[in-house]
């Protein structure tokens, strides 16, 4: 018996990928080219699954930003805010995402994941009860675990039923309720109906946090996400966000219009006990928050790639998990084809996504993709001939299958 | 609401398992849910809610991370419905 012997069914999960081709959850790219363009071996790959929403990692103010930054203040920070300090820049971001928000506290993180396993596991304590959507995150659920509050999950994007858990839960004794939703789900792409969530939450006591990590830059008139596009962002009471979406760095960070907020940097473990963003990453975004601010022209061609590659889609008769967005998830009949034709994808210039069981809803096997303002109407138009070109290469690709798993 | 018996309980388990248990697995209260039957995590929650949503109850992700087996699924809807 070896420690390793529990991941022998992951193993063998692994290792059929791996007969149909290349790693799906480890691809390496030999060069980034830009925005939009990677390169693997001689091939130039066009990139619809990097998540870079506004096409900003390429710009050059963002990039003379993060290298002004490592100019000033070098290439570290070497340490936890609370330990060794705070650099004038985090000040800096913070101030400009509470003023962009509409919010008197914004913490900033050091990553995504981090900001939300923080904030959650901040601000729920051992006597309140979190209330998640039926498809959250990741890094919401392990939030929830580093608490001593019990958590219950609603169904996905339902105020009707989050209402009915609400009431079933009754009182909260010594504890309130946090509600934690997204703005855009990042498999299926589809987009929650803030509005209610809200009505919903506050009309039991509750607090709402929403993550806008796929939305923030993307939605609203000034790129605040979903809750701005909805005209209840005054209304949210915690919202969450990352830098290595739309504002192209790493990083995250959290806002409320609650001031008591800021009592939590002495008490989020993830945030007091590693070591802070870099100047290079906390500049890149605060160049990159100002583009978002003033982004609508990024906004507009994003929306009309996402109209374009929806319908062109949708015409060829793929099964679309959402409405169009930046997030495009077809849905496959299952894991064997959706590698199949991830590969496929690949070897034919076009990278996405592959997306599985349990990292999807409803154990759904996924071609997700993701679009960049930067993408042009003839990238998508690109994208659009390879997944035609795939599907007329349905029946050869199964004959290879069936030959490389026999083999 | 009179609290359902254990085997009541258990039948509407094996219901709402069909549709994750597409190899016919037999369903037994010493099934590891996850192990045996190799219904995925996300599948879990699915069935969780289907039967928070029979009997009227809410059972915490803190619970569920706790349950192996189909029988202590039993045994927490039992106590669940007792309370």
């Amino acid at each position: 018996m070896s420690l390793f012997d529990k991941y022998a069914p992951l193993k063998a999960r692994v290792d059929i990928m791996m007969k149909m081709g290349r790693d799906a959850l480890g691809v390496e790219f030999d060069d980034i080219l830009g925005t939009t363009r990677g390169r693997i071996g001689n091939r130039e790959i066009i990139l619809a699954g990097t998540n870079n929403y506004l096409g900003l990692t390429f710009d050059e103010d963002c990039m003379a930003a993060a290298v002004d930054g490592i100019t000033r203040h070098g290439t570290g920070t070497t340490g936890s805010r609370i330990a060794n300090g705070t650099y004038a820049e985090h000040v800096d971001l913070e101030k400009s995402l509470a003023e962009h928000l509409g919010m008197p506290s914004c913490i900033v993180f050091t990553t995504g994941y981090q900001t939300n396993l923080s904030a959650i596991s901040g601000l729920a304590g051992d006597k309140d009860v979190i209330f998640i959507d039926g498809d959250a995150h990741a890094c919401i659920i392990d939030g929830t675990r580093l608490t001593g509050a019990s958590t219950i999950r609603f169904r996905h994007n339902s105020p009707e039923d989050l209402d009915k858990r609400l009431r079933r839960q009754g009182e909260i004794e010594g504890g309130h309720a946090l509600v934690v939703i997204e703005g855009l789900y990042s498999m299926f792409g589809d987009v929650a109906p803030v509005d209610e969530f809200i009505d919903v939450t506050h009309r039991h006591g509750g607090y709402l946090f929403i993550d806008e990590a796929h939305s923030y830059g993307v939605f609203g008139p000034t790129g605040c996400g979903i809750a701005e596009q909805q005209g209840v962002l005054d209304k949210v009471d915690f919202i969450s966000g990352t830098f290595s979406k739309s504002l192209a760095s790493v990083g995250g960070f959290c806002a409320s219009r609650h001031s008591e907020f800021e009592l939590l940097r002495k008490v989020m473990r993830p945030y007091m006990f590693t070591a802070s963003a870099t100047p290079s990453n906390i500049c890149a975004a605060l160049a990159a928050v100002e583009k978002v601010k003033t982004g609508g022209h990024l906004r507009d061609n994003l929306a009309a790639r996402a109209k374009q590659l929806h319908s062109g889609l949708s015409e060829m008769g793929f099964d679309l998990c959402s409405d169009a967005s930046p997030i495009i998830a077809v849905r496959r009949p299952n894991e064997a084809v959706a590698a199949m034709e991830w590969n496929w994808l690949l070897e034919n210039g076009v990278y996405v996504n592959l997306a599985v069981p349990p990292g999807t809803p409803q154990s759904s096997s996924l071609l997700r993709i993701s679009l960049s303002a930067a993408h042009t109407e003839a990238d998508i138009n690109a994208i659009l001939t390879a997944f035609k070109s795939m599907k007329a290469a349905q029946g050869q690709m199964m004959q290879d299958m069936s030959a490389a798993l026999s083999a | 609401m009179t609290s359902p018996a254990p085997e009541s309980i258990f039948e509407k388990i094996k219901e709402l398992l069909k549709p994750y248990n597409p190899q016919n697995r037999p369903i037994l209260l010493h099934s590891g849910i996850m192990s045996d039957l190799e219904v995925d995590s996300v599948a879990v929650f699915d069935l969780v809610m289907g039967l928070e949503d029979f009997y009227d109850i809410s059972i915490p992700m803190e619970m569920v991370s706790d349950i192996k087996t189909v029988g202590e699924l039993v045994n927490a809807v039992k106590q669940l419905t007792s309370e």
